[in-house]
């Protein structure tokens, strides 16, 4: 975004967007919590906005191999919620790591950041309705 | 709001999922003094499956992170139903029509203590996935709000 919008309208989407895939993935550890075998999936993204920020250590990773894991974009509305699969624990004889008090916990954490960051997002808009307002 | 209503998919695999095993359960508990069924026998106690549900067609991105998208995700479902192999209760009751020539009955290798635990279980976890979809519902419901001031 650029000139008459500030950064706000960059970042709060995709903060938006990182909470409902949360959401998502919360949902699908809840369905599968007493699957057999099923490992936790968890959501990466204020990680990588903070990375995005400049709010990181601002060095480089050394890279011999295409594949090696990189930094990731430096530009903040690029920056995206990434899921990875927890596959290196298990909590029950079956090899499941869901616990489900702790995905509950998430899950209405997360909800009222979403409630927040909408608010924001409203409250933004409404700044700039203030403004074009004041101009007519 | 497709995403939100994947969500809501994914949760309702997961009662789907969680209302099968409870038939299951009572069927369990009502056949557990069956001594006779169609495939002859005593009834064998049976458990449900579980499988996650992802479609693989949409491809797995990202490859060293083990990124997943989550238009991939379909939830739970249950991919089978199986027959518990344990051997029967042996119960001495001579005066049993099914009973053998020392008076034994081989009654079903369902344990109703256990099947208790089973249908709290299958109980809990379906109230969890109600509380998904409630989640759900407040992300859509402060979707909506935006704008309105």
């Amino acid at each position: 975004m650029s000139g008459l919008f500030n950064s706000n309208f960059g970042t709060l989407p995709a903060a938006l967007d990182a909470a409902s895939t949360r959401n998502t993935i919360i949902a699908q550890n809840i369905a599968n919590a007493e699957t057999p075998g099923y490992k936790r999936k968890e959501v990466d993204f204020e990680h990588y906005l903070q990375q995005a920020m400049g709010e990181g250590d601002d060095l480089e990773l050394k890279k011999t191999e295409e594949r090696h894991f990189q930094k990731y974009s430096s530009n903040i509305q690029d920056v995206q919620a990434r899921v990875r699969t927890v596959s290196d624990t298990r909590i029950t004889n079956d090899g499941n790591n869901v616990d489900i008090d702790q995905q509950e916990a998430l899950m209405a954490a997360n909800t009222i950041r979403y409630q927040t960051l909408s608010r924001l997002m409203s409250l933004t808009i409404a700044r700039y309705n203030t403004v074009l307002k004041g101009v007519r | 709001m497709l995403d939100i209503f994947s969500t809501m998919n994914i949760s309702a695999s997961g009662m789907t999922a969680q209302r099968m095993r409870l038939d299951v359960i009572a069927d369990n508990i009502a056949n557990a003094e069956t001594t006779r069924t169609p495939e002859g026998g005593p009834y064998r106690r049976k458990n449900v499956v579980f499988q996650e549900v992802l479609d693989k067609a949409m491809g797995i991105r990202g490859g060293v992170n083990n990124t997943l998208s989550t238009d991939q995700l379909g939830g739970v479902h249950v991919q089978s139903i199986v027959e518990d192999q344990r051997p029967f209760k042996m119960v001495y009751d001579p005066s049993h029509p099914d009973a053998n020539e020392e008076g034994y009955v081989q009654m079903p290798n369902v344990n109703v203590l256990r099947e208790m635990i089973d249908l709290i279980n299958a109980q809990r976890s379906y109230e969890a996935n109600v509380s998904s979809i409630n989640a759900t519902k407040a992300f859509a419901s402060a979707a909506l709000g935006i704008g309105r001031g």
